[in-house]
């Protein structure tokens, strides 16, 4: 069985799960893997949510290399800004 | 080295400022025109506003450190990606939507050029520098959501532009590629290669 880290990254907090999970799971069984984490507080680094929904999140998946030595689970927030030349914002 | 640097808003513009001592060429391209919002966040002055962005970044440069840059105040697209990319060695993705994004993605690897992208979360909470060969596009989760609110992000934004910078430090000095995730509270490499 492959295993990887699965790091979380949420409101603006990150942390790892503390149990690896299966490399081959789904995007879905990721993302709810770490939507349960979130709620029962289970994740260091990342305070208890009661309510989390993370439906819009990306899981990335980073395997080995020779500088990293294991596989690697991201789920985060989309990122889909770098110029900011739209809308209404002063950061814009 | 010849680096092209597309989007020179939020991201862009403070690469290309924080890169100012590599011993490259610089090419900027940016259809946009700057405004007065825009000061909060960009490396664009007061003197700037209702100039082209890249017009703009090209005389501060010149003007603040004496750097000669190319600009080019046009909007990538497909009928021009050849003339305006074709050259590059590297390609500096700093863009805001998904559509130009793939439109680079696609031109870079069909090419071969080497690229990385800088990427913003529209709360400011997350930040991605990530080279092409892992780099997954991301639409907005609502069409027309806004980058982030107000001026207080300003030293995350610059914080993520200032590791695209290093990212294309590490590439111009031995041709490593370094991707990395940011936080406000932390940083993590993602690969290393």
């Amino acid at each position: 069985m492959r295993y990887a880290r699965l790091n979380i990254t949420w409101n603006g907090q990150n942390g790892d799960l503390p149990d690896p999970v299966s490399w081959h799971a789904s995007d879905k069984e990721i993302l709810r893997w770490a939507t349960e984490a979130v709620q029962s507080g289970s994740v260091p680094g990342i305070t208890k949510t009661g309510h989390v929904r993370m439906h819009t999140f990306v899981v990335d998946r980073f395997p080995a290399n020779k500088e990293i030595r294991e596989d690697r689970i991201y789920v985060r927030p989309r990122t889909p800004f770098g110029a900011g030349s739209r809308g209404a914002s002063p950061c814009a | 080295m010849r680096i092209v640097v597309v989007g020179v808003g939020a991201l862009g513009s403070h690469v290309v400022q924080l890169g100012r001592s590599l011993p490259v060429q610089w090419k900027v391209i940016d259809f946009d025109r700057i405004e007065a919002k825009n000061l909060l966040a960009q490396f664009h002055t007061r003197m700037g506003v209702g100039k082209n962005k890249a017009l703009a970044l090209q005389q501060a440069m010149q003007g603040l450190f004496g750097v000669k840059i190319e600009a080019v105040p046009h909007r990538l697209a497909a009928d021009n990606v050849e003339a305006l990319l074709g050259d590059a060695e590297l390609v500096v993705d700093c863009l805001d939507n998904a559509e130009a994004r793939t439109l680079v993605q696609q031109f870079v690897r069909e090419r071969e050029i080497a690229c990385v992208h800088g990427a913003l979360a529209p709360g400011g909470e997350l930040g991605r520098v990530v080279w092409d060969h892992l780099f997954v596009i991301d639409s907005e989760d609502t069409p027309g959501q806004e980058t982030c609110e107000g001026g207080e992000h300003l030293a995350f934004v610059a914080q993520t532009a200032a590791t695209v910078a290093q990212a294309i430090t590490l590439y111009v000095g031995d041709r490593r590629q370094v991707s990395t995730q940011l936080l406000p509270s932390r940083s993590m490499v993602l690969d290393s290669r």
